[in-house]
Order: structure tokens, then C-alpha cells, then sequence
């Protein structure tokens, strides 16, 4: 598609409508994930960290955060868009869109970019809470970005997929509680993997949450124990994938057109 | 310039193993009022949802203006405005919000798109609600305001499915008199409608549909000739049918 055939007006306006409908609902939103996660740094970091020394040579409060940030991270980005899209699904207001002269490739990224930018709110936010209570430095900037902006954008993608799939209210909350929770406390969000018993260790590095959390800390602490090409490269297999997924979903109407 | 404002030729649509339209055909000519008839499930709103990208056909051609609605869909729903049936909108969000968001989907600028939601707030007698979020408004006045939305960004095809369903008397007033000012402007219409006595008085030509079929199309005059009513031919048409199946 030519840029000049983009309706940028359409698209501008469709995300500025995703981030109005996200204030819409700020305490659920902002206050909400914001408040958990500093009970968790204030107990974790703080309370039990002081206990657990250094890890990899940080204080665990630095080496929480990371981990921290990304969950809080890919949570939002996944919730935005998931329930975005089902809620236009269910209200049949995404007819609005359907209607309008948007292409497919248009109405996805606005649902992405309304996930990315609530990811993005989130996590930068847990970040300056966590300014309360250290230094939580950044050691290589354009990574953090590379990695907050990519990892939002998947998660906003598999939300667009959950939004498009699920039937009701319970199934919209599934992928949130039994996959994306787990997965990244289970790929390091909490330890290091070397803290893992040697059976595990290999477990922990077949899921990818490890590499997303991984490529954070490294981006913001300088340390890693993954391979971050191979992080780099599941990042540009899942957004090209799930991307063309999406694409191909709303091409055949998929659960949006009758 | 193109003097069919919509042609649809040979559009067959199905829901499973359900035929709910079944290889319909008519055209619509530019500026005209269309009456589009049909009891419940006949598949007047399919055809609609059909026309606007709601739905996916199987089969035939939409054309909106000359423009292809399913290669050129773009273009074509520039062409198009439609108050569906059903009020698909965002209930939490205020009036002006609607039309500020939907007018930016069609790609309206910031200072022409203000000026454009004052102007269809103040004909369409809804300044007042313009802050109030669309579940708290009257029955009548979300019809108004769906209309409202459908003319932001003034369509040469308004597409109203039902539009005065559940609207109080005086309000289908205003209603009738809103659609007979847009249609004297140029609009091309296409209503649905259950009551009878409106298509009559309002459309210029009128199409029956019945089984996802065309049963009867032509003008106004070749339907209530004789003195009658509209209701009687078309209840003698779509009765007819059933009869015939019957049998």
C-alpha cells in the first residue's frame, strides 16, 4: 500500500479513540497495575531482597524490576487489545469500522498501537515507582525501547487473536491467567536461572517469556543469560507471524464480518 | 457521472446451510427514494449488510456509484452512509464523540469535521445531547443520533434500515421531514421500513422482498393503483407466496 492511499486521518483517530477509551477506564487501567506492582516491589524488592543479597552481582530489587516491568508490560499491551476487540465484537460497534473506509491492515494497527501504547503507559510507570526505591538504571536505552515497543506490539497482536476468538467474558481472561502469568514467572521474571535446579534450566529456556525478560535486563542492567539473538529472532518470528495471522483473520471476516 | 447510485446483480448470500439471499438483483437510480419491503427475515438487512461490508456474499457484484464495493471497498463506503437497525455504537461514548470519531474514519480534517458535527448537531436538534453518553439518551433520540452518524461525512447513498422503529410519532415526523430535505438535496435513499404507510408516502420506487428473492419491484403508482393502499399489495404479494409454496 502507497503511503499517500493510508487514511491517516482514519487511522489517527482510531487510535486516539483506543487511548481515550483506556483513560476512560484509568483506576481499572493505570491505578490497578500500578498499585500491585508496588506492593511487589516494596515486598519483594525491598522487604525479602534486603535478605537475598546480590544476584548476578545487582541488588534483587534491580534484578526484579526488569521482570517486573515486562509483565506489567505485556498484561496491558494483551488486555488492551484483546478486550478492545471483543468489546466492539460484542456491542457490534466494530460494524463502525467495517463500514468506514479503514483497510484491514488500518484497523490492525490501530488495535496494535492502542496495545502498545497502554503497555508502554504501564510499564514506564512501574519503572518511575520503582525510582522511589533505587536507581534502576538503564544501561543501553534504544534496547529498552526496542524491547518494551517489540514485546507490546506481540502482545498486542495475541490479544487481537484472544479478542477475535473468545465467545464470552470468561474466555477473554483465559490466555491472561493460565499462559501469560506463568510464563513469565517461570521464565525468570523472580530468579536467575542458575537458581533453578539443572533439570529446569532447560525447561526455562524453551519459553520465550525468558528471552523477553532476559533481553529487559539485559537492555537495563547490562547482564544476560540468555542468548539475545536468539531472543532478538523469536521477536521477529512471533510479530511476523501472529502479524500475518491477524491480517489473514480480518481479510476473511473472521468473527467480525457476517 | 454515473446514474446508478447502486446496482446489485445477482447477490447470493448464505449462513451455513441457510439461503438468505438468494441471487438478488435491482438497481437504484441517483436521487431516488427507495422503498426496500420484506417481512422479518427476508433479507432486506443482509442485502444491506451486504452492500456496506458488514457481510461477505458468496456470489454476484455491488456496485456503489459505478465503484466495485468489494475491490474498490474503500472508495465505495466513501459513497455510503448507513443507520443500521440495530444501534452498533459505543454506548458508553458521548454524542459528539461518535461523530467526532466516526467522521475521522472517513478521513474528515480536524477544523472541517468540527465545523461539519455543529452543523448535523443543530439539524438534527441535538446540541443539547452532544455531552451526554449515548446509553442515557431517549429511544428517539439515539435514531437521531445514528442518523446523525450516518451523515457526517455527507454520503451521496444513505442506507436506513428501520429508522423510525420504536420512534415516537412526533419524532418519525421529523424524521420524515429530515430524509424528504436530504433527498430533495440530491441524496440517494434506500429505506426499510415495517410501516407502510412512510414507505408510501415517502419513496418514489419500491422493491418486495420475500425469501431472500425479489418478488416485486417497480414504481410507487404500479403498486397502489386502483385506490389501494400499499399494505394490501404488498400483503397480496408476500401472502401470495406463502400460498404458492403450499401448494
Amino acid at each position: 500500500m502507497k503511503a499517500r492511499n493510508v487514511n491517516w486521518i482514519g487511522l489517527q483517530t482510531f487510535i486516539s479513540r483506543e487511548v481515550a477509551r483506556m483513560f476512560r477506564v484509568w483506576i481499572q487501567v493505570l491505578v490497578a497495575p500500578w498499585s500491585s506492582a508496588l506492593l511487589y516491589i516494596f515486598i519483594f524488592g525491598r522487604i525479602v531482597g534486603a535478605r537475598i543479597g546480590l544476584i548476578e552481582n545487582v541488588a534483587y530489587i534491580d534484578f526484579v524490576l526488569p521482570g517486573l516491568v515486562m509483565l506489567n508490560l505485556i498484561n496491558s499491551s494483551f488486555l488492551h487489545s484483546s478486550s478492545s476487540l471483543y468489546f466492539m465484537r460484542f456491542v457490534k460497534h466494530i460494524e463502525e469500522l467495517l463500514v468506514a473506509p479503514l483497510s484491514y491492515l488500518e484497523m490492525i494497527v490501530g488495535f496494535v498501537c492502542g496495545g502498545i501504547i497502554r503497555g508502554l503507559v504501564v510499564g514506564l510507570g512501574v519503572y518511575a515507582l520503582a525510582l522511589l526505591f533505587t536507581i534502576a538504571t538503564i544501561e543501553h536505552f534504544l534496547l529498552f525501547v526496542f524491547y518494551s515497543v517489540s514485546i507490546s506490539m506481540i502482545f498486542a497482536l495475541l490479544g487481537m487473536l484472544v479478542g477475535l476468538w473468545a465467545k464470552n467474558f470468561e474466555q477473554l481472561s483465559l490466555p491472561s491467567i493460565f499462559l501469560i502469568t506463568p510464563l513469565t514467572f517461570l521464565g525468570g521474571m523472580f530468579n536467575s536461572i542458575t537458581m533453578m535446579p539443572q533439570k529446569l534450566q532447560f525447561l526455562m529456556r524453551l519459553n520465550p517469556f525468558f528471552y523477553f525478560v532476559d533481553g529487559l535486563r539485559y537492555s537495563m542492567l547490562g547482564i544476560s543469560e540468555s542468548n539475545l539473538a536468539i531472543g532478538l529472532g523469536l521477536i521477529a518470528v512471533l510479530i511476523l507471524t501472529l502479524g500475518w495471522l491477524v491480517w489473514y483473520l480480518f481479510k476473511i471476516g473472521y468473527r467480525i464480518r457476517e | 457521472m454515473n446514474e446508478k447510485a447502486l446496482e446489485i446483480n445477482n447477490l447470493r448470500k448464505s449462513y451455513g446451510a441457510i439461503d438468505a439471499v438468494k441471487g438478488i438483483s435491482l438497481s437504484i437510480k441517483r436521487g431516488e427514494f427507495f422503498g426496500f419491503l420484506g417481512p422479518n427475515g427476508a433479507g432486506k438487512t443482509t442485502t444491506i449488510k451486504c452492500v456496506t461490508g458488514i457481510a461477505v456474499f458468496q456470489s454476484g457484484t455491488i456496485k456503489v456509484f459505478g465503484i466495485d464495493a468489494v475491490r474498490d471497498y474503500r472508495e465505495a463506503r466513501k459513497k455510503i452512509g448507513l443507520a443500521p437497525q440495530e444501534f452498533n455504537v459505543d454506548i458508553f461514548a458521548k454524542t459528539r464523540d461518535i461523530l467526532w470519531y466516526v467522521g475521522g474514519f472517513y478521513g474528515i480534517p480536524r477544523e472541517l469535521r468540527k465545523k461539519r458535527i455543529e452543523e448535523i448537531l443543530d439539524k438534527f436538534e441535538l446540541t443539547v445531547h452532544a455531552g451526554k453518553p449515548f446509553q442515557q439518551l431517549s429511544g428517539g433520540l439515539k435514531r437521531r443520533v445514528m442518523l446523525a452518524r450516518a451523515m457526517i461525512h455527507d454520503p451521496d447513498l444513505l442506507i436506513l434500515d428501520e429508522p423510525t422503529a420504536g420512534v415516537d410519532v412526533e419524532m418519525r415526523h421529523d424524521l420524515w421531514r429530515y430524509l424528504q430535505e436530504m433527498n430533495k438535496a440530491g441524496k440517494t435513499i434506500l429505506l426499510t421500513s415495517h410501516y407502510l404507510e412512510e414507505v408510501e408516502m415517502l419513496c418514489g420506487r419500491i422493491a418486495i422482498i420475500n425469501h431472500g428473492k425479489i418478488a416485486a419491484i417497480g414504481d410507487k403508482k404500479d403498486f397502489i393503483e386502483g385506490g389501494h393502499k400499499l399494505e394490501h399489495a404488498y400483503l397480496e404479494i408476500t401472502r401470495g407466496e406463502k400460498n404458492n409454496e403450499s401448494a
